[in-house]
């Protein structure tokens, strides 16, 4: 008996571990094909989700534009693991034969994936990923980016900390690629308005026991503090610094992410931080109230930026699709029409730079009664200055 | 021949053959074959590690170690904008990989068990973050590969490394060199002392052997082919990432080598592949591919009391 | 450094190491005692944290929350028992891995099916959310003190349980000789069940009492583990006391490291280990022969 059952999930194991390998994958009559590689389990979860959703969102309001062409969504999860990204990028160009690509979350997961698709058949829309070099020293004709660049939401920080009369602070994140590059793209703009930073504290990624490194901040007594975290270490971090009592004592600066999609877990202990962001929850404009109406009443939650990027992903596509009348099988056209758009984000209208990044708009924004309020423009249609990269 | 045993000899027959001809069947896309050859390649590298833990009772954590390090090992040694020797190289690392190991292994001998496990994590970790906050090294985000090595020996081009068929035939190749390898080690004189260390270490130094030098031995080789497997991967796609050295590379590859059936080696290729192909199956399944995979491990490990190789092992015998 | 703040990192250091032998406390008794490697530990901790989490919301009482949590880990850890780990004792340390690990899987996956991916916090309890002034600008949140007390109560309770009730002398004569044990009459497999259940019920009140500190979010299971099995190799596999000393040690100079010699905190904790290992190579308190 116990042989039979052994024997039985032995087969049924290779059975459908070789039944996968042939499925079939001819397409009907040819719908677009959009693959989707997005972290859809582990710590980056909550971001893959929000912005699949925003993508699907602007494709369903906008399949009239589609020109009778249907959408084939195509999801990966990426499972933020970079040495898995050249793989699953492949699946998607050459076995899906995927028209766009969008993704990923995870910048060490964005390096594997251009690796394998710069200058191929899809076009690749980065909804997320902030590596600078991905519109810098790697850019391509057919990578878009329609998030941000690590320089663009903190380098204006830097001349906004040096007008509210901070001129020593404290820099800190995480010691990964884009903490690194935040932290730069802060100084870079401080050090050049007469600033000074007192320590660079660069925490071991993902360590969230932030106790250590805030006392020592309160040892030091900066005049300011300006931090890159995101999500869960987001979280935890203002958390930390609220409890420690600096809050209301040395004012807390960040890079936008340190309040977005944490406000609720966050609670109480995240009023009063400044950030700058190309978004807020809050931004007094026609496309934002519809989108954000729109995406709570879709998803049963209240939309985060990640889910206006992936909501301005699907624009784009759906814009450029509706311009080439559904024809999109000429890539050269394909990708001169995506540089010709005007995006009508719920962020405010953007463009694409030379390099394919937004230039847009960076916000200032402070916390308030859980949520995250405009209190002036930090940047005026900032450009990043793509260094590095080839393209005209 | 070295497949003495009949199941052996069976799956050998089978999988070999079949993974010769696979690319054949299969739809005509770079995708396939690409697939195919990064499991060839971590197949190698779980057969490195059945070696160490089941042949030799030597149970690690960090292999991955040296599996990353074949990736970065390149990138250090190999100038950047010109293609060097592929079989130069391919040495090189082997050799440097050993020398690491023999280091490395000098202090994790001295612990067994759960504290080797966890002393080899421990090294393991250090290193992966060595490379994780280095700059030069290109930190978290990895780096590229940008100029893949020459193939030709003698002057005489073989195969092309850019071409995914090439390298799939290539990296199967290898990995019935590192089978015939492993068998050629276990059934020698060496293996069998290897065998009497794993089962009665006391005894066998009794019996004049230098047990740690066996150990040491075993040790420098198994991380030797690890680093061999890694330096494959890193070429297949051209890009290195610290997180080939994590501990979930370890912890994966030790779950594909005891599902295939521990110190079993041909297990190893079968764990691999099974493991491989329900992942990628449940994944393209749902979004919640983990309930299944962790479901289906429960389910195996409760069933199947030697692995994969374990229920063959009875069918093939019993049949006798 | 002033001493102050030297006196704020210590407290810092040893909260941190305190919550880590909750954590880790688990993880040494249920390998002490039964010689079962549990990878997921960690998802237990993680576990703790959500179920608080969600009953919070339904009833809005902190404590009452906590208890039920920790009474439905009890609960989930005597089921594992009882349908996967009993029948594994016979099985080598490898397929107790095997298992453990697809357990992980299991949980990481029905955590973001039954409570989404977001990261989720629970508020401080009303009665303990205030905070003392150590220096100028330092205050410490009275919850964190309460949290220090209370992993040490539960330290203190343990050693208590273990050395001085019936069923402690059982734990440590199975620990020493479990065949003999069973011998005697004892109902050895009742024993296992009980100290498994305890082990993920300790860790679950762990999550629990971390909750309104931390950051709720998936994954946190397997970053925790790690820590925690270096807690219990540096104590000496299966001993209490050794974990005790372990996580206070690792606590302490994981907190002093990030701030000294900052470039090498992401390994401290590992060097500290291999160290010791090398000097101890069982741990600081073995007690396996």
């Amino acid at each position: 008996m116990k042989k039979h059952t052994s024997l039985l999930t032995l087969a049924s194991a290779l059975i459908v571990s070789l039944a996968g390998w042939s499925a079939p994958t001819a397409a009907a009559d040819k719908p677009i094909k959009v693959g989707v590689m997005l972290p859809f389990s582990g710590v980056y979860a909550a971001l893959g989700d929000a912005g699949r959703n925003g993508m699907k969102l602007a494709l369903e309001q906008h399949a009239d534009k589609l020109h009778g062409r249907n959408i084939e969504f195509i999801e990966m999860d990426t499972e933020a693991r970079p040495d898995r990204a050249p793989e699953i990028a492949t699946s998607l160009m050459s076995q899906k034969k995927a028209d766009f690509i969008i993704g990923p979350v995870h910048s060490g997961v964005a390096m594997g994936m251009l690796k394998v698709l710069r200058n191929k058949k899809p076009v690749v829309i980065i909804p997320n990923a902030g590596a600078n070099a991905a519109t810098g020293p790697w850019c391509a004709p057919n990578v878009f980016r329609t998030s941000f660049s690590a320089w663009q939401p903190s380098y204006p920080m830097g001349k906004a900390a040096l007008d509210k009369g901070y001129k020593k602070v404290v820099t800190m994140s995480w010691n990964y690629g884009f903490g690194k590059e935040s932290l730069a793209a802060f100084e870079e703009s401080f050090k050049a308005g007469g600033g000074k930073v007192l320590k660079k504290i660069m925490v071991p990624f993902p360590k969230t026991e932030f106790q250590s490194y805030i006392t020592d901040i309160a040892s030091l007594k900066p005049d300011a503090v300006f931090v890159f975290f995101a999500g869960g270490g987001a979280v935890k971090f203002v958390k930390d610094y609220n409890a420690m009592g600096l809050s209301g004592k040395i004012p807390l600066l960040g890079s936008g992410f340190l309040t977005e999609g944490t406000l609720t877990a966050q609670g109480d202990a995240a009023e009063g931080v400044i950030t700058g962001l190309h978004y807020a929850d809050g931004l007094d404009n026609p496309a934002n109230h519809a989108f954000r109406a729109d995406y709570e009443k879709a998803f049963g939650k209240p939309a985060d930026l990640y889910a206006v990027q992936g909501y301005d992903t699907g624009l784009l596509i759906a814009m450029a699709v509706d311009q080439l009348k559904g024809n999109i099988s000429d890539q050269g056209k394909l990708i001169q029409t995506m540089e010709s758009l005007t995006i009508p984000s719920p962020r405010g209208d953007f463009t694409f730079s030379r390099a394919h990044n937004p230039i847009q708009t960076i916000y200032l924004r402070t916390v308030e009664n859980g949520e995250n309020r405009v209190i002036g423009v930090a940047a005026e249609a900032l450009e990043d200055p793509a260094r590095g990269c080839k393209m005209k | 021949m070295f497949f003495l045993k009949k199941a052996e000899n069976w799956f050998v027959w089978i999988f070999f053959p079949l993974a010769l001809l696979l690319p054949l069947f299969l739809e005509q896309n770079e995708f396939y074959v690409n697939k195919l050859t990064s499991v060839v390649i971590f197949a190698m590298f779980v057969m490195s590690l059945d070696y160490l833990v089941g042949r030799c009772g030597m149970i690690t954590l960090g292999h991955s170690m040296f599996y990353g390090l074949g990736g970065y090992l390149f990138i250090m040694i190999a100038p950047e904008y010109e293609a060097v020797n592929f079989w130069v190289y391919t040495f090189y690392i082997c050799v440097i990989a050993a020398l690491i190991a023999l280091v490395v292994g000098v202090i994790v001998l001295r612990t067994s068990g759960i504290y080797m496990i966890m002393i080899t994590l421990a090294i393991a970790q250090m290193c992966f973050y060595f490379f994780s906050d280095s700059v030069e090294f290109g930190g978290n985000d990895g780096l590229f590969i940008f100029t893949k090595p020459d193939t030709s020996l003698f002057g005489l081009s073989f195969f092309n490394l850019d071409d995914p068929m090439h390298f799939y035939y290539f990296c199967l190749l290898s990995l019935f060199n590192c089978l015939v390898f492993w068998k050629v080690v276990t059934g020698s004189r060496f293996g069998r002392i290897m065998e009497a260390v794993k089962d009665n270490p006391a005894r066998t130094t009794a019996l004049g052997y230098n047990v740690f030098l066996f150990r040491l031995i075993s040790y420098c080789m198994a991380s030797a082919l690890a680093a061999y497997a890694g330096y494959l991967f890193a070429l297949q796609y051209g890009y290195v990432n610290p997180s080939m050295m994590s501990w979930q590379t370890s912890g994966t590859a030790l779950v594909m080598s005891i599902l295939g059936g521990m110190g079993s080696l041909y297990g190893a290729i079968l764990g691999t592949v099974v493991y491989e192909g329900l992942h990628y199956t449940f994944e393209h399944l749902t979004q919640h591919w983990l309930l299944l995979m962790g479901s289906m491990i429960i389910a195996m490990v409760m069933l199947f009391k030697s692995g994969l190789a374990g229920v063959i092992d009875n069918l093939v015998e019993r049949r006798k | 450094m002033d001493f102050a703040i030297f006196l704020v990192q210590l407290l810092n250091g040893l909260q941190y190491g305190l919550l880590l032998f909750l954590i880790a406390s688990g993880l040494t008794l249920v390998f002490g005692v039964m010689g079962i490697l549990n990878l997921a530990h960690g998802s237990m901790y993680m576990v703790g944290a959500y179920l608080v989490w969600y009953f919070f919301q339904l009833t809005d009482q902190f404590l009452l929350s906590a208890l039920i949590s920790a009474a439905l880990a009890l609960g989930l850890g005597v089921l594992i028992e009882k349908t996967l780990i009993h029948r594994l004792y016979k099985r080598n340390h490898l397929d107790q891995v095997l298992l453990t690990i697809g357990m992980i899987f299991v949980f990481n996956a029905l955590q973001s099916i039954l409570w989404g991916d977001d990261p989720l916090g629970v508020p401080v309890p009303e009665l303990l959310s205030g905070s003392i002034h150590l220096t100028e600008l330092v205050e410490y949140p009275v919850y964190r003190l309460f949290v220090a007390a209370l992993c040490l109560l539960l330290a203190g309770a343990l050693y208590l349980v273990i050395n001085r009730t019936r069923i402690g002398m059982l734990i440590r004569a199975g620990e020493s000789n479990r065949e003999m044990v069973e011998c005697l009459g004892v109902n050895i497999n009742q024993l296992y069940t009980l100290v498994f259940g305890a082990g993920v019920m300790l860790a679950a009140l762990a999550g629990v009492v971390a909750a309104p500190m931390i950051s709720i979010v998936p994954g946190m299971g397997e970053h925790v583990l790690i820590t925690c099995f270096v807690v219990v190799v540096i104590g000496g596999m299966g001993s209490i006391k050794g974990a005790f000393v372990a996580a206070l040690l690792v606590g302490v100079v994981d907190t002093f490291a990030s701030v000294l010699v900052p470039g090498v905190s992401s390994m401290i904790v590992y060097i500290l280990m291999a160290v010791i290992l090398l000097i101890k190579p069982e741990g600081l308190f073995s007690s396996q022969k």
